[in-house]
C-alpha cells in the first residue's frame, strides 16, 4: 500500500471518476459525497507521498515494471511531493464547498459535473507526478479538456469565453506537442531524466533552441502569461463558482511547475540562464504582467473579472521570479506558488458565496456584508491581507523571498513591481471593505433601513466551513513557513 | 544543396501545413473555420511525427515478418533493428489522434452551444448579440 | 487583425523551419530516433511480450499507462459532450 501510493493518488481519482455516472445512476445525490471520499483517499496518498519523500527521498515508480528510458515512471521529488497535496488537498475542499452551489447553479447536471471535475483533478495530479514528457502531454489534454467543458456551463457568455480558450489551449497542447517531436527526433528518448542526461551534448543544436521556445510558449499560454493570458479573464468570470473555484487557483500553477520542470529538470538550470537568455525575457515579460494586471484589476467592476486580473499579475511574480534566476527568487517563486493557491482559492470561494447569496458578483454586492455575513467576511479580510502581504500571513514570506532574491540579482524594477501590486492590492481590497461596511451610511434613510434590517445570514456551512480552513492555513503556513521551507522547499530549490 | 533540400523537404511541408491551420486558427472569425484550422494543424503534427519514424534502406512496417522464427531458440538469428520502421511515433500518434479526436468533440459541442443561443457562428455577430 | 495573424503565423513557421537544419536527415536509419530507445521494442517484442506487432506491444504494454490516458481523455470528452449538450427541461416539454 505505502508503495502503491504515488500512483494511487493518480489513479483513484481516475477509477472513481469512471464510476461517478454509475453512482449517480443509483442516485443523483451520491455523486457529492462520492466525489469527496475519492478526493479524501486521494488526499491521504498524496501525504503519505510527500512523506516517504521527506524522509526517504526522491520516488521512482515503474508503471508496468519496464525501465525508464522504455517504460513510464513517475517521478516525486520534493517539488511535485508537495504539489501533489496541494492539488488534492484544494480539489477536496472544493468538492466539499461544491455541495449548494452546484445545486444552485447547475441543478439538472449534478452528476456529469461531479465526474468531470474529478477528471479535471486526475488531469492535474497525472500531470504534476509523472516523468515522462509524453504522459504529461496526455495528462495535460485531460485537464484541459474538463477545463473548457467546466468552464463552457458558466453563466450567460460562458461558451464563446470556453470557446476562446479552447482555441488558445489547443494552440499551447499543440506547442508543447511539436517541441516533444523536436527534442524525439534529435534524442530519440520522451523520459525527463533520459532527455537531462541527453541534451547537453546537443546545446548548440538549432532543434533544441527551437524545441525549448515552442515549449515555453506553449506552457505560457496555458498559464496565462501576459501577452498570452486573454482568455482568461472571460474565461473564469463566467465559469460556474464552483469550477472557477477549482481552475483558477490550478491550472495556472501546473503550468508554472511544468515550465519549472522543463527549464531545471529537462533541460540544465546552465541552459536555461546562460545559454539562451531566456530567463532575461521571463523576468520582463513577468514585471510587465505585473505592471498590467494590477492596473486592468483597478479598472473592473465585477468582483470575480478583479480576482482574474490578480491572477494574471500573480502569475507575473511567479515568472519573474523564476526570471530572476537565483536560489532565494526561485524559493520565493515555489513558496508562492503553494501560496497563491491557498489565497486564490480563498479569495474565488469567497466569489462563490457572493454569486450563492446575491446571484451576482459585482464589487457593491459586497454591500452590508460584514454584518450579514460576518464569518464569510472574517475569512475574506485573512486572505485579503494575505494577498496583499501583511506579515504573520503567509502572502507575505514569499513575497518576502521573492524582493530578497530580486534585490540580491540588482532587479529594482523587480522589486519595484512587486511593492506597486501590493499597493493595488491594498486600492482593491480596501474599496471592498469599504462597500462591505456601507450599511452604516445608507442606514440612516431610517424607514427603509429597517424592513432589510441586517439579519445574520451566513451562507451554508458546508460552504462556510471549508472557506474557514483556508483562512486557517493561510495563517498556518505563514506561522510554519520556515518548516515548510527547511523540509520541502529547499530541496525543490534547483542546484544553479 | 539539392541534397539538404531532398532531406528536409517533407518536414518544412508539414510546417508549411501546420502554419495553414494554425493561421485559420488565430485569424478566421467563424468558429466552424476555426475548428477546421485546429484539425489541419493537428494532423500535420501527426504526419510530423510519423514521418520521423520512417527508415531509408528497405525497412517494413513494424510487424515481424516470421513472428516464430525468432527469440525461442538461441541458435536463430535476432531481429534486425534496420529491418523495421520505428514504431514509437506510431504509438504516440496513435494517442494523439484519439485526443485529437476528443478535443474536437467538445469543440464541436461546445460550438453547438453557442449556436443554440445565437443563432449564428461568426465572432463579430455573436459579441454583438451578446451587448 | 488579420495581418498581425499573418505575420505571427509567417514569424511561427519561420522559427519551426529553422529548427530542422540541425535534425537528421529523413529517413537516417543512424539517427538518434531509430538508436536510442526504440530498437529494444523491435527486438524484444517477441521475446517480452510475444506480439508479433511491435506498435501493438508499446501501445498495450511499454507505454500502457498512457493508453489508459488515452482512453480517459475519451471518457472525459463523452462526459463533457453529455454536461454541455444535455438538456433535460425540453425533453420533459415534449
Amino acid at each position: 500500500m505505502m508503495e502503491q501510493a504515488p500512483v494511487l493518488v493518480v489513479v483513484i481519482p481516475l477509477m472513481c471518476a469512471l464510476l461517478s455516472p454509475l453512482v449517480g445512476w443509483i442516485k443523483k445525490e451520491y455523486c457529492y459525497p462520492w466525489a469527496m471520499l475519492t478526493l479524501a483517499a486521494s488526499t491521504v496518498c498524496a501525504v503519505i507521498t510527500l512523506n516517504t519523500v521527506i524522509h526517504n527521498g526522491v520516488i521512482h515508480y515503474y508503471l508496468g515494471s519496464w525501465l525508464p528510458p522504455w517504460g513510464i515512471e513517475y517521478v516525486v521529488d520534493h517539488l511535485n511531493a508537495m504539489m501533489l497535496v496541494l492539488i488534492s488537498g484544494t480539489a477536496l475542499l472544493v468538492a466539499v464547498y461544491s455541495k449548494k452551489s452546484v445545486e444552485q447553479e447547475l441543478p439538472d447536471k449534478v452528476v456529469y459535473f461531479y465526474t468531470v471535475f474529478l477528471l479535471q483533478v486526475t488531469g492535474f495530479l497525472g500531470i504534476v507526478i509523472t516523468g515522462d514528457v509524453f504522459n504529461l502531454y496526455v495528462f495535460l489534454e485531460i485537464a484541459s479538456l474538463a477545463g473548457y467543458a467546466l468552464i463552457a456551463i458558466g453563466e450567460e457568455g460562458a461558451p464563446l469565453a470556453s470557446f476562446r480558450y479552447v482555441v488558445l489551449g489547443t494552440v499551447g497542447a499543440c506547442f508543447y506537442l511539436l517541441a516533444i517531436g523536436y527534442l524525439y527526433v534529435v534524442t530519440g528518448s520522451l523520459n525527463m531524466a533520459d532527455l537531462a542526461k541527453l541534451l547537453p551534448a546537443l546545446y548548440g543544436s538549432k532543434v533544441i533552441l527551437v524545441a525549448f521556445a515552442f515549449f515555453l510558449v506553449g506552457i505560457a499560454l496555458k498559464m496565462a502569461l501576459f501577452p498570452l493570458h486573454i482568455w482568461l479573464p472571460d474565461a473564469y468570470t463566467k465559469a460556474p463558482s464552483t469550477a472557477s473555484a477549482l481552475l483558477a487557483p490550478l491550472m495556472t500553477k501546473v503550468a508554472i511547475y511544468v515550465m519549472l520542470r522543463i527549464m531545471f529538470t529537462v533541460f540544465q538550470p546552465s541552459f536555461s540562464i546562460e545559454i539562451l537568455p531566456v530567463t532575461k525575457i521571463l523576468l520582463w515579460v513577468g514585471i510587465i504582467a505585473i505592471f498590467s494586471g494590477a492596473i486592468m484589476a483597478l479598472a473592473q467592476v465585477d468582483f470575480k473579472r478583479m480576482l482574474c486580473y490578480i491572477i494574471v499579475a500573480e502569475v507575473g511574480y511567479m515568472v519573474g521570479g523564476v526570471g530572476v534566476a537565483n536560489a532565494v527568487a526561485i524559493k520565493g517563486t515555489i513558496l508562492h506558488i503553494l501560496n497563491d493557491v491557498v489565497m486564490t482559492v480563498g479569495l474565488f470561494t469567497v466569489a462563490g458565496i457572493i454569486t450563492y447569496k446575491m446571484k451576482h458578483h459585482n464589487l457593491t454586492d459586497f454591500k452590508a456584508m460584514f454584518k450579514k455575513m460576518p464569518f464569510t467576511m472574517a475569512a475574506f479580510v485573512i486572505v485579503a491581507l494575505s494577498i496583499i502581504g501583511v506579515p504573520p500571513l503567509c502572502g507575505f514570506f514569499s513575497k518576502w523571498y521573492l524582493i530578497q532574491g530580486a534585490a540580491m540579482a540588482g532587479n529594482w524594477v523587480f522589486v519595484v513591481a512587486l511593492l506597486f501590486s501590493s499597493l493595488v492590492n491594498i486600492i482593491l481590497f480596501f474599496r471592498i471593505f469599504e462597500v462591505g461596511y456601507e450599511f452604516h451610511s445608507s442606514a440612516d434613510a431610517h424607514g427603509h433601513g429597517h424592513e432589510e434590517a441586517v439579519v445574520i445570514e451566513e451562507a451554508p456551512l458546508s460552504m462556510l466551513i471549508p472557506t474557514m480552513m483556508i483562512a486557517l492555513f493561510i495563517i498556518l503556513i505563514g506561522l510554519y513557513n520556515q518548516p515548510i521551507l527547511i523540509n520541502i522547499i529547499q530541496f525543490a530549490v534547483p542546484k544553479l | 544543396m539539392l541534397e539538404f533540400i531532398v532531406s528536409k523537404y517533407n518536414f518544412w511541408i508539414y510546417i508549411i501545413l501546420m502554419m495553414i491551420g494554425f493561421y485559420a486558427m488565430i485569424a478566421k472569425r467563424n468558429l466552424v473555420k476555426k475548428i477546421i484550422g485546429m484539425n489541419i494543424f493537428q494532423t500535420a503534427i501527426i504526419l510530423f511525427f510519423i514521418s520521423t519514424a520512417y527508415k531509408t534502406g528497405g525497412a517494413t512496417l513494424p510487424i515481424l515478418l516470421d513472428p516464430h522464427g525468432h527469440g525461442h531458440g538461441a541458435a536463430e538469428s535476432a531481429v534486425a533493428v534496420s529491418q523495421y520502421i520505428n514504431p514509437l511515433p506510431h504509438v504516440l500518434m496513435l494517442t494523439a489522434i484519439v485526443v485529437m479526436v476528443a478535443t474536437l468533440g467538445v469543440a464541436l459541442a461546445i460550438v453547438i452551444m453557442i449556436y443554440r443561443k445565437y443563432g449564428t457562428l461568426n465572432e463579430d455577430e455573436i459579441i454583438k448579440a451578446m451587448k | 487583425m488579420r495581418f498581425i495573424s499573418f505575420i505571427v503565423t509567417v514569424l511561427t513557421g519561420a522559427l519551426l523551419i529553422y529548427g530542422t537544419v540541425d535534425m537528421p536527415n529523413w529517413g537516417d536509419p543512424n539517427s538518434p530516433a531509430s538508436k536510442h530507445v526504440s530498437p529494444r521494442y523491435i527486438t524484444k517484442t517477441e521475446i517480452e511480450t510475444a506480439t508479433p506487432n511491435m506498435v501493438t506491444s508499446v501501445l498495450a504494454d511499454y507505454r500502457g499507462y498512457d493508453t489508459l490516458g488515452e482512453t480517459t481523455v475519451i471518457f472525459t470528452a463523452g462526459m463533457s459532450c453529455i454536461l454541455l449538450l444535455r438538456r433535460r427541461k425540453k425533453k420533459k416539454a415534449r
